[in-house]
């Protein structure tokens, strides 16, 4: 293991991170703003995945194809804020959870009779396919730097939207303390329907960006919602700042987690044990990261609601 | 020795100091109200003494028994119970079944699990007998959310005596009641004065003086002075507090 | 229908009951052999959703977690066999001995926090779980391990005989459900439902609701496990993906389908979500849509699930 792995698999954990950010941005801010615990985000994210990856097949063209399934995604998830979304603003958690998960599934039926069932094989962009040096000796993959990029661009602008425009300052009211906002004037259902679509954006370029290093399969979805739930609870739910330490952090605990664990404990414990260890707490490093938290901040870092 | 203490209660909200070192004392059989102007601390006090909020420093003394470190539940079985300024009852459930687990809290274990509770004649008794006792027994089989406003802070009461109360803290119990529900609970509290101490948190001053045996003056989480019904009407800087006129020194 | 047989309402379970226990012997006549399997594993995940839904329903509890405990169930049945032990009492009671001791570690520390977070520690605790399942490779790792030779039930009965094993499965889930009605109007019970309904004054009326909360939640965990028990002989096969977090979703969600809180909230929700998969997989590779719409038709026509739906039909009728 030497100082090439490591800074690989930190700019890795970067990269994870900031994909998990703007995941997890849109979570947070619909369950801090309209108390909504929407399960089915991760068929957002999966749309995003699988509509960019078809459209980068038949076209070429990696930007198009990541344009068309934001694009899409959100038009999906506006038809669903209309029909179904906002019937579920003032109801208990659970039956919240009971309406999000049923558009899982028909979220992934959808997917299946449009593409089957097979994983989706999404490849790089041609001009992004090699190798770029970061530094004498330290070739780092073009593409996951396009992610770092990417990421880091959409996490300032959502910076600047949330704190420096008016709709961000609703955003942020509506966050903070709800019923106040609403006595204040605030439009609140235009609020809403603008922050599930930003949502539903995020993911989707989550989405299309993790689709070429990422299995594209049906249950994507489900299986990216928990890391992202773990990171809105740990950033503090509600809060966008919150969501992007709390990402970073989750990114390179996970990653690091991953590489360094298992070689670490081979190098101290028997290897019969190690080899069961390691990937069992490496799997459930973040978990850790979630109780520590909690345990000295009970609302998250930075939590939103005052 | 008074039967309860409380010295110097400090609570901090932030910046804020919502509790500023007060001190307070109950005597057997003695009610003794606080009253004071919105925003005073009443109701945090309340918390403060009832264990729903920690306090940041001081002391609580029930009877001999230090109460400062004991959770709620435990100051309660101490012998310390508390009603609530906006009624807390069991909206589903009827008078009756809502006594019966007030009841049932102070007779024996909660974790017997096999036997009907409700054939049990002995809690079926006691929760009937509460019911006559707080004039609710013509609503015993009426569900408690449906209960106009007097009768279920009369149900928040009488939830609170069922633990045989050495000291009573009552949170503003004529809040939002007409002049009728008013005099029925000035009567129904004037009732309990004998078996059970009573702190009284309350804005209606008529009750207030009807009721109370010592009266203290909560004004910005601090006691201004305590005293008889003749003291405080005669005190200078609690008419200020009230009328806002200004005085001087 | 009550209308005309007051007494219908009363003697329904019973009736139900009856038609369970006879139906090995009816199913060959019908052609229907195939479901008594399908059958006997609605009865073991019933008997884990009636104990999701006694904490859920009676506790107010939302575990997203529950799925850990039947997996913690079926792996100990998994370790006993593998270490040699054949009977079946042993190994089903063990796993419920066990998963009530996990559950008694977890819910120490998840049930000091509420609201979502408890809801996300008892997922992050079940996934805690699977990666553990994951990582057993003595136990197959994610590959899973079969169980091969059936347990033994004891001398006069035949444990490879799948009608002894539905009728043993049936008469458990009998009395594991009439133990939870039991405790239902037990002192216990109306505790529990005080917590549920207002834990502030049920804490201001001298309860140790921190107790009370941990008692329940650990017994539902060790019916779980015993669940996660009988589930491992009934499939002979045992497997982490037990407990991914979409296992203890689906739980939830039967749970509520039927109605929380419900007498028969949890066998109703199982029944229901299981014998609809199953038919609509004779008919279609597309099975998750049906039930994905009707979820939304419950949340948004019968949010207190289908047991309160049958419940308020027979009421407008008189039927009590």
């Amino acid at each position: 293991m030497d100082a090439i792995f490591v800074f690989e698999q930190l700019l890795n954990g970067l990269g994870y991170g900031l994909m998990l950010f703007l995941i997890a941005a849109g979570l947070t801010l619909v369950f801090g703003i309209m108390d909504t615990m929407n399960l089915a985000h991760g068929s957002l994210y999966m749309a995003g995945a699988y509509v960019a990856a078809r459209v980068h097949e038949a076209s070429g063209a990696f930007a198009l194809a990541v344009l068309v399934a934001v694009g899409v995604t959100v038009a999906i998830a506006a038809v669903a804020e209309f029909l179904v979304i906002r019937r579920l603003y003032r109801r208990d958690h659970l039956v919240q959870v009971l309406a999000t998960f049923g558009i899982i599934l028909i979220a992934d039926d959808a997917v299946k009779a449009i593409w089957g069932v097979a994983p989706l094989l999404a490849s790089t962009p041609a001009a992004l396919a090699g190798p770029v040096a970061l530094l004498e000796g330290l070739p780092y993959p073009s593409y996951r730097l396009l992610l770092i990029g990417a990421g880091l661009t959409v996490a300032l602008g959502l910076h600047l939207l949330v704190n420096k425009t008016r709709i961000g300052m609703l955003v942020r009211a509506g966050a903070s303390n709800r019923q106040m906002a609403e006595h204040m004037g605030v439009r609140v259902g235009g609020v809403f329907a603008f922050v599930f679509a930003l949502g539903a954006a995020l993911a989707a370029l989550a989405g299309a960006l993790m689709a070429p290093i990422s299995a594209v399969q049906i249950g994507m979805g489900e299986a990216i919602l928990i890391p992202a739930l773990v990171v809105i609870v740990i950033g503090g739910i509600g809060s966008v700042r919150g969501a992007f330490v709390a990402a970073l952090l989750v990114g390179l605990v996970d990653t690091a987690g991953r590489a360094f664990l298992p070689p670490a404990l081979r190098a101290v414990l028997p290897p019969a044990v190690a080899a069961d260890l390691g990937p069992a707490l490496a799997g459930i490093a973040m978990y850790v990261l979630m109780a520590a938290v909690l345990s000295l901040k009970p609302a998250g870092l930075f939590p939103a609601r005052g | 020795m008074s039967l309860f203490r409380a010295e110097g209660l400090v609570k901090r909200f932030g910046g804020l100091l919502a509790t500023d070192h007060v001190s307070l004392a109950v005597e057997a059989g003695e009610i003794h109200a606080l009253i004071g102007p919105n925003g005073a601390g009443k109701s945090t006090l309340v918390d403060l003494i009832s264990g729903l909020l920690p306090a940041d420093a001081g002391r609580i003394v029930l009877d001999g028994v230090e109460l400062t470190a004991l959770t709620p539940h435990a100051r309660t079985r101490a012998g310390l119970a508390r009603c609530f300024q906006i009624s807390s009852v069991f909206r589903n459930d009827s008078v009756r079944d809502n006594l019966l687990l007030a009841v049932q809290a102070q007779a024996g274990s909660s974790f017997r699990c096999l036997s009907r509770r409700d054939a049990e004649h002995a809690l079926q008794e006691r929760a009937e007998a509460l019911a006559q006792r707080t004039g609710l027994a013509e609503v015993l089989e009426r569900n408690a959310g449906t209960l106009a406003h007097g009768l279920q802070k009369r149900l928040d009461l009488a939830l609170a005596l069922a633990a045989r109360p050495r000291l009573l803290l009552l949170d503003e119990p004529m809040a939002g009641m007409g002049p009728e529900d008013s005099q029925q609970m000035v009567a129904l509290i004037r009732g309990l004065a004998g078996e059970t101490a009573i702190l009284l948190i309350e804005h209606d001053m008529d009750a207030v003086f009807q009721l109370a045996d010592r009266i203290s003056v909560l004004v910005y989480g601090k006691v201004l002075t305590s005293g008889d019904a003749a003291h405080i009407k005669g005190h200078a800087e609690v008419q200020a507090v009230y009328l806002g006129t200004e005085v001087a020194g | 229908m009550p209308e005309r047989f007051p007494g219908l309402a009363r003697r329904l379970p019973w009736l139900v009951l009856a038609l369970l226990a006879a139906f090995p012997l009816l199913a060959p006549a019908l052609g229907l052999e195939y479901y008594v399997g399908f059958v006997r594993r609605v009865l073991i995940v019933a008997i884990a959703a009636s104990s999701l839904n006694f904490i859920l329903g009676y506790g107010g509890m939302a575990a997203l977690g529950h799925a850990g405990f039947i997996g913690v169930g079926a792996y100990t049945v998994v370790a006993l066999v593998e270490a040699g032990v054949s009977s079946a009492w042993l190994a089903w009671g063990s796993a419920a001995v066990l998963a009530g001791l996990f559950a008694a570690a977890i819910g120490a520390v998840s049930l000091r926090t509420r609201g979502v977070y408890f809801i996300m520690i008892t997922l992050a605790f079940a996934q805690m779980l699977h990666y553990l399942a994951v990582s057993l490779r003595t136990y197959g790792g994610d590959d899973g391990y079969g169980l091969y030779t059936p347990l033994a039930l004891g001398a006069w009965l035949d444990g490879a005989h799948a009608q002894v094993f539905y009728w043993v499965v049936l008469a458990i889930a009998a009395a594991v459900f009439a133990l939870f009605s039991r405790v239902a109007h037990s002192r216990y019970g109306h505790a529990l439902r005080g917590v549920r309904d207002n834990e502030t004054r049920m804490v201001a009326l001298g309860y140790p609701v921190y107790r009370l909360k941990l008692a329940g939640f650990v017994a539902a965990g060790a019916v779980a496990g015993l669940a996660g028990g009988l589930l491992a002989s009934h499939n002979a096969f045992v497997s982490p993906s037990i407990m991914h977090w979409t296992q203890s979703a689906l739980l939830l969600v039967m749970v509520m389908l039927g109605g929380a809180g419900r007498r028969w909230g949890a066998p109703l929700g199982v029944a229901l979500w299981l014998t609809l998969e199953e038919v609509l997989k004779l008919y279609t590779d597309y099975w998750h849509w049906p039930l994905g719409l009707l979820l939304l038709l419950v949340v948004f026509h019968a949010p207190q699930g289908v047991a309160a739906l049958l419940e308020r039909r027979a009421g407008k009728e008189g039927a009590r």
